[in-house]
């Protein structure tokens, strides 16, 4: 067993690291941590006053200072009913725009663009090429001057206040502002390029969904009052959990985030995925350019959809600037009465989606839930970091796979003050071990029940496997009607996973999907079967099994199957059956549209 | 020009980043910041950084982790001069304001549930010198632009850095500003230090205190005064807490002892 890993991540904003565990050929795990502090915002911001919450919440993070800023407004005012003007409106969004030209630029040209021309940072980098590094810096120095101008300085600006400004920018500032925007133009195309013309590894590649903000009336923009996925679907600001569901693990104290238990993404790539038709003018012509399916499956390309994005920020600011200057009065702050409410406030950071929730009773926040984008891309980086090495790994490469993981984390923008996120945990934690199920499953493998009945909770094995023989699974067995033979010759080219009690050491009825290697080295097998069948197996067949194991609590003689881990053994049967209907629904398709492929065809033929 | 250059390193431990961030935002000068110093370590903008001696260490943030306080310790020893930049270095930031370890336990808990970490053990977030000696400090969140480089400059000469220790209002009258306070407005602008430019009352705003306590503040007056235009005690505390850190315990003291 080895391990790969980068303690400290470079050129990302904030403290984190990644490991990779390797095993032979096997990648066993992949861990992004977040070495940060908890610092329990969404604790030390409860009891402190709306006005309070809207200077404290935002020091979460300095480089989306101003979407905290404008996602902890948007929910202050929705949950006292403030109506802001229009003017305020425009202003927040160009100030909104100032922020994506300063971040992305940083990201696109001083922390990733030196990966893929190999520089170790761009200082070096300017040697070869100073153009772009100098204008680029003049670039972020715009967007820098924009949030000083609307915000009162670079980093965590006050003067945005709940029901407006505390003072507006004067008409001077802002035709400076489009102006300059306009000079930038060309190099603006340069970037958009340079970035969409970057020769993207193909690994890794893999499907996943995507989420933003829904800016409604069919405009691409930087907030709304609802999410969209790619699939589609939409819910309300207020249903946002339905999407977010956040959990703990243990090696890191960022939280993380899962839609139907399946990793999602958030983030430049999945607003130019999800809303990139809507682009208008010069950005919708190279949108249309350079757009095509690699987009949608892999990760890297937030480099090329972020450059998409800063167009869209130079074209917006001058739309931006005339708007407001046809109110040419500066409104005073909104008033506004303190009463009990909740609100939640939906912005697109320049790293995706950011939702930030407050209740206010008696005067003073009650409770807090903000959710940031890179604690739901948390799940996203493991996933695609493990895709990647477990593919370099099988095309001999393992020496790239530490520059790789390193490629996929800087990519996803992770910002790991944000991400050092604390909520209250309402839900026990969801487990890795659904989405790994689900992918193991598709290798159609062979499932053996483990087990001696009528020793407490080690039936759990036997049970399941015979629940789901019932259920019409063809492929499951049970150790006692086993013949050892027939699993090698059946084996072959598939994986095995066997269903057993494994003592981890957590709470009772806790499952996980463990490599078979990863239980040898821990040992804690009981039964006769395993070890037998294990010693049989060749080393290439180990490498693709895995125990299914659910922690018992008791193994008494005589003792009955304790609640806890009937219970996970129903929770896989689920998983089985919900996965089973999924996939003959997707036969039932593409049998109507074209003839199905074999696989199908036959899995069609067993349940008839 | 025989004279070597000084190793500098830039740290971050918890916090928003914000005041590296700043560094990297002193778009100009960062290249000659670079040129002028040989920056050993900066995460925030560079992947080949060294673990060796160093001049200068510039430290963000609190201490929130078991890691960050050896990672602490250890830059103490390999640094001449170390200096805390930003409020969660100098006074602990936001975080601190849990001052009873007993509360921040609690809250960590409801936070985070049950789980036991693996890779590192949280800490109840304090600044850097509860544990380290600190040479100078650079107050700010995040740290003011000019204060960094006039700060820097001197650094680079061999010069201690010189610093504001006064309060906020002074620059506030430099701007020619109403005072906020005249016109009822809860303002922290005489407790809090200066360096920002008196931003917020420039902008309308009051003052939130955000670049930590001045050495001096008279706390006592404050909040009498404050009690005098008949805002709710409850709220001046916590106004004052905020940002103040763990320095917030030289004004809690006395009511502690009121209680009693």
């Amino acid at each position: 067993m080895k391990t790969i890993s980068i303690d400290h991540l470079a050129r990302v904003e904030g403290n984190g690291g990644l490991s990779a565990t390797l095993d032979g050929k096997v990648v066993t795990e992949v861990k992004f941590t977040v070495n940060e502090g908890p610092r329990l915002i969404e604790r030390l911001t409860i009891g402190k006053t709306p006005e309070e919450d809207v200077s404290l919440a935002p020091r979460i993070c300095a480089i989306c200072t101003l979407s905290h800023k404008n996602a902890v407004l948007r929910a202050m005012e929705n949950a006292l009913g403030v109506k802001v003007p229009m003017k305020v409106t425009l202003l927040r969004e160009l100030m909104h725009m100032g922020e994506f030209i300063e971040s992305h630029s940083l990201h696109t040209f001083y922390l990733a663009l030196p990966d893929y021309v190999g520089f170790p940072n761009a200082i070096a980098m300017a040697a070869k090429f100073p153009f772009e590094v100098k204008i680029a810096l003049e670039m972020k120095q715009f967007g820098n001057h924009i949030m000083k101008v609307l915000s009162g300085r670079y980093i965590h600006g006050e003067n945005p206040i709940i029901g407006g400004f505390g003072k507006f920018p004067t008409r001077e500032e802002l035709i400076w502002i489009k102006n300059r925007a306009i000079q930038f133009m060309p190099f603006v195309f340069r970037t958009v390029e340079l970035f969409c013309g970057l020769d993207y590894p193909s690994v890794p590649e893999a499907e996943t969904v995507y989420a933003c903000c829904e800016p409604g009336s069919d405009q691409y923009g930087l907030w709304g009052e609802e999410i969209i996925l790619s699939t589609g679907e939409k819910f309300f600001r207020d249903d946002y959990r339905k999407l977010t569901n956040e959990f703990v693990v243990p090696h890191s104290f960022c939280k993380r985030s899962r839609y139907q238990g399946n990793t999602y993404s958030v983030g430049a790539l999945a607003r130019v995925n999800v809303l990139g038709e809507r682009l208008q003018g010069e950005a919708g012509r190279m949108f249309k350019k350079y757009f095509n399916a690699r987009w949608k499956i892999n990760p890297l390309f937030h480099n090329a959809a972020q450059a998409l994005e800063i167009l869209y920020a130079f074209e917006r600011i001058p739309e931006l600037v005339d708007e407001v200057l046809k109110y040419p009065d500066d409104p005073a702050p909104v008033p506004y009465q303190v009463k009990n409410g909740q609100g939640t406030g939906l912005v697109e950071a320049p790293r995706g989606l950011l939702i930030h929730h407050y209740e206010i009773v008696d005067g003073l926040v009650a409770s807090v839930d903000i959710i940031t984008p890179t604690a739901q891309n948390a799940e996203e980086i493991e996933r695609y970091a493990y895709l990647a090495a477990q593919k370099l790994l099988d095309d001999g490469q393992e020496e790239k796979i530490r520059d790789r993981m390193e490629l996929i984390v800087r990519a996803f923008d992770p910002c790991i003050s944000c991400s050092v996120h604390m909520a209250e945990i309402k839900k026990s934690p969801a487990e890795n071990w659904k989405a790994r199920l689900r992918e193991l499953l598709l290798a159609e493998p062979i499932f053996i029940g483990l087990g001696r009945r009528g020793h407490g909770d080690d039936e759990a094995g036997l049970t399941l496997a015979a629940l789901l023989k019932k259920d019409g699974f063809k492929e499951v067995y049970l150790e006692e009607e086993f013949e050892e033979d027939h699993i090698l010759e059946k084996g072959v080219g598939r994986p095995l996973v066997f269903l057993d009690i494994v003592n981890m050491g957590e709470r009772p009825g806790k499952i996980a999907l463990l490599p078979l290697q990863h239980v040898f080295w821990n040992s804690v097998l009981t039964h006769r079967l395993l070890p037998d069948v294990a010693n049989r197996l060749t080393h290439e067949q180990i490498k693709r099994s895995y125990i299914l194991g659910i922690q018992p609590q008791s193994i008494e003689e005589g003792a009955p199957l304790s609640e806890a881990v009937g219970q996970a053994v129903h929770r896989i049967r689920g998983i089985f059956l919900k996965e089973d209907r999924r996939r003959l629904a997707e036969a039932t398709d593409s049998f109507q549209e074209k003839d199905p492929p074999f696989d199908q065809r036959e899995k069609r033929q067993h349940e008839s | 020009m025989d004279q070597p250059k000084l190793k500098i390193g830039i740290y971050e431990l918890t916090g928003c980043a914000g005041d590296a961030l700043l560094i990297i935002d002193c778009e100009e000068e960062l290249i000659n910041i670079f040129k002028a110093a040989d920056i050993e370590a900066f995460l925030m903008a560079k992947s080949d950084n060294r673990h060796g001696e160093l001049d200068v260490a510039l430290v963000e943030g609190s201490v929130s982790t078991e890691k960050e306080k050896e990672e602490l310790l250890d830059i103490r020893k390999r640094a001449k001069v170390l200096v805390a930049i930003g409020n969660c270095a100098c006074v602990g930031g936001i975080q601190a304001s849990f001052l009873d370890r007993k509360e921040w336990e609690k809250n960590l808990k409801k936070v985070y549930g049950n789980v036991d970490f693996t890779h590192n053990k949280p800490a109840h977030s304090q600044p850097i010198d509860a544990f380290v000696h600190v040479d100078y400090y650079l107050p700010g969140c995040p740290i003011g632009k000019e204060q960094f480089l006039s700060t820097f400059a001197r650094m680079l000469g061999g010069n201690p850095p010189e610093l504001y220790r006064f309060p906020v209002c002074v620059e506030c009258k430099w701007n020619e500003n109403d005072c906020l306070l005249n016109k009822n407005i809860l303002c922290l602008g005489p407790l809090t230090l200066a360096g920002c430019g008196s931003v917020c009352p420039n902008h309308n705003v009051p003052c939130f205190g955000c670049w930590g306590p001045t050495e001096e503040a008279n706390w006592t007056s404050e909040y009498y005064l404050l009690l005098e235009k008949g805002f709710d005690p409850e709220l001046i505390r916590k106004r004052m807490a905020n940002y103040a850190g763990t320095r917030i315990a030289d004004f809690f003291a006395p009511f502690r002892k009121e209680k009693r």
